[in-house]
């Protein structure tokens, strides 16, 4: 069979004209939202960044009035943590937002695909590992500066003959494996949710460019 | 592009009336990319969405044709979720319904079955080609709209004529079917 002569058969496949209903057809998709891999990206961001807005400002509020202002400072944990997440959120959503140019070429535009992709997945992965040592780090510095020190306390310290900083040094080698774990943990999460895109757009584009 | 403006000063009119006119290119590259009706009502939506999205930033460098080709190809192609649905065709019966319906003599419809079912063992970039070459494009148009050089599009086609008389030869033999 060769292609050449399919062309006719293949022009006689166009539907034949119906401008009414078409057009119907087309202003009522009109209406209706994208469902596209990156729409849906964006929108569930939307949605995560609404959740934390929701219920990160009312215990924000709650600790820095509750118990006479005295646990303040996790209220500015929280704010750091909200900052942070603000960041997040917005540099993700400016890289959805050039992930794609549909109406550019195709082979650019699956580059382009590729390349924002892959910067999404770097930029999750690295904030999705800090954010653990960042917290962990916060936590212990409220623990031990702001929190009243048991009785009896600064006499062990004086008698104890481990130094001052070895409660740090176990903070460290406690928190050291626990950000490689969560490191390579968000990493397979990662990989399961965007890998195989990612590698069946690589594919594309390396067929797309060879000869 | 001038003429539709012209014509219907609304855009959401303008944009109808040209996607109208063209649609045929839409449910080409449905029929090609999805093999289910659902698959192929959903991929058809997102190309509209996509489209009008993009409209208002169409100034008429390119021809319209072009220009939607590139976004319906551009949503086909790096729309991947539902690649499990898209399998390889191998089952006549499960030929696009509109194939179905059409009535030609019985060589050509033979020859279409076997067409479809060799284009669907096509890659993306492969079925995007074979479309563009059915549909009569010059390599400088489809280098418009693929991005690919034309030197390399004139090798990647005879490949695909090839890959494409082989696979139907070794249909109508029967090989390669369960």
């Amino acid at each position: 069979m060769e292609l050449e002569s399919l062309k006719t058969i293949w022009d006689q496949l166009e539907p034949q004209p119906t401008p009414e209903t078409d057009g119907q057809l087309i202003l009522a998709l009109l209406q209706k939202k994208s469902r596209g891999p990156v729409a849906r990206m964006r929108r569930n961001l939307i949605r995560e960044l609404l959740l934390i807005i929701v219920t990160y400002i009312p215990v924000i509020l709650f600790y820095l009035v509750e118990f006479e202002g005295r646990l303040s400072a996790i209220s500015g944990l929280l704010f750091l943590l909200g900052l942070f997440f603000g960041g997040y959120y917005y540099r993700k959503m400016m890289l959805l937002k050039e992930m794609q140019c549909v109406s550019c070429m195709v082979r650019s535009n699956l580059a382009r695909h590729v390349e924002t992709l892959k910067k999404y997945t770097r930029f999750y992965l690295r904030a999705g590992t800090l954010i653990i040592p960042f917290t962990a780090i916060y936590v212990y510095t409220i623990l031990h500066w702001k929190l009243p020190r048991a009785s009896g306390m600064q006499l062990y310290h004086r008698l104890s003959p481990a130094p001052w900083w070895t409660n740090s040094i176990y903070w460290l080698l406690f928190l050291a494996p626990l950000t490689i774990a969560i490191y390579y943990l968000n990493a397979w999460y990662i990989n399961r949710l965007y890998g195989r895109h990612i590698k069946k757009l690589q594919e594309l584009l390396r067929e797309m460019d060879e000869e | 592009m001038q003429t539709a403006s012209v014509l219907y000063p609304d855009l959401q009119e303008a944009f109808i009336h040209l996607v109208n006119q063209h649609r045929g290119i839409l449910h080409k590259v449905c029929r090609l990319y999805c093999i289910t009706e659902p698959d192929r009502q959903d991929l058809f939506q997102e190309i509209i969405v996509q489209l009008w999205r993009s409209y208002p930033s169409f100034r008429g460098d390119a021809k319209f044709s072009t220009w939607l080709y590139r976004i319906a190809l551009n949503t086909a192609i790096s729309d991947l979720r539902k690649q499990h649905r898209r399998i390889t065709l191998t089952d006549p019966g499960l030929l696009p319904a509109e194939l179905q319906d059409i009535q030609y003599s019985g060589e050509k419809e033979e020859q279409l079955q076997l067409l479809y079912e060799a284009i669907n063992r096509l890659t993306e970039v492969e079925k995007a080609l074979t479309m563009l070459y059915l549909d009569d494009k010059s390599y400088q148009e489809m280098e418009e709209i693929l991005g690919i050089s034309q030197n390399n599009l004139r090798v990647k086609m005879n490949r695909i004529k090839d890959k494409l008389r082989k696979m139907t030869k070794e249909a109508a033999y029967g090989i390669g079917k369960p």
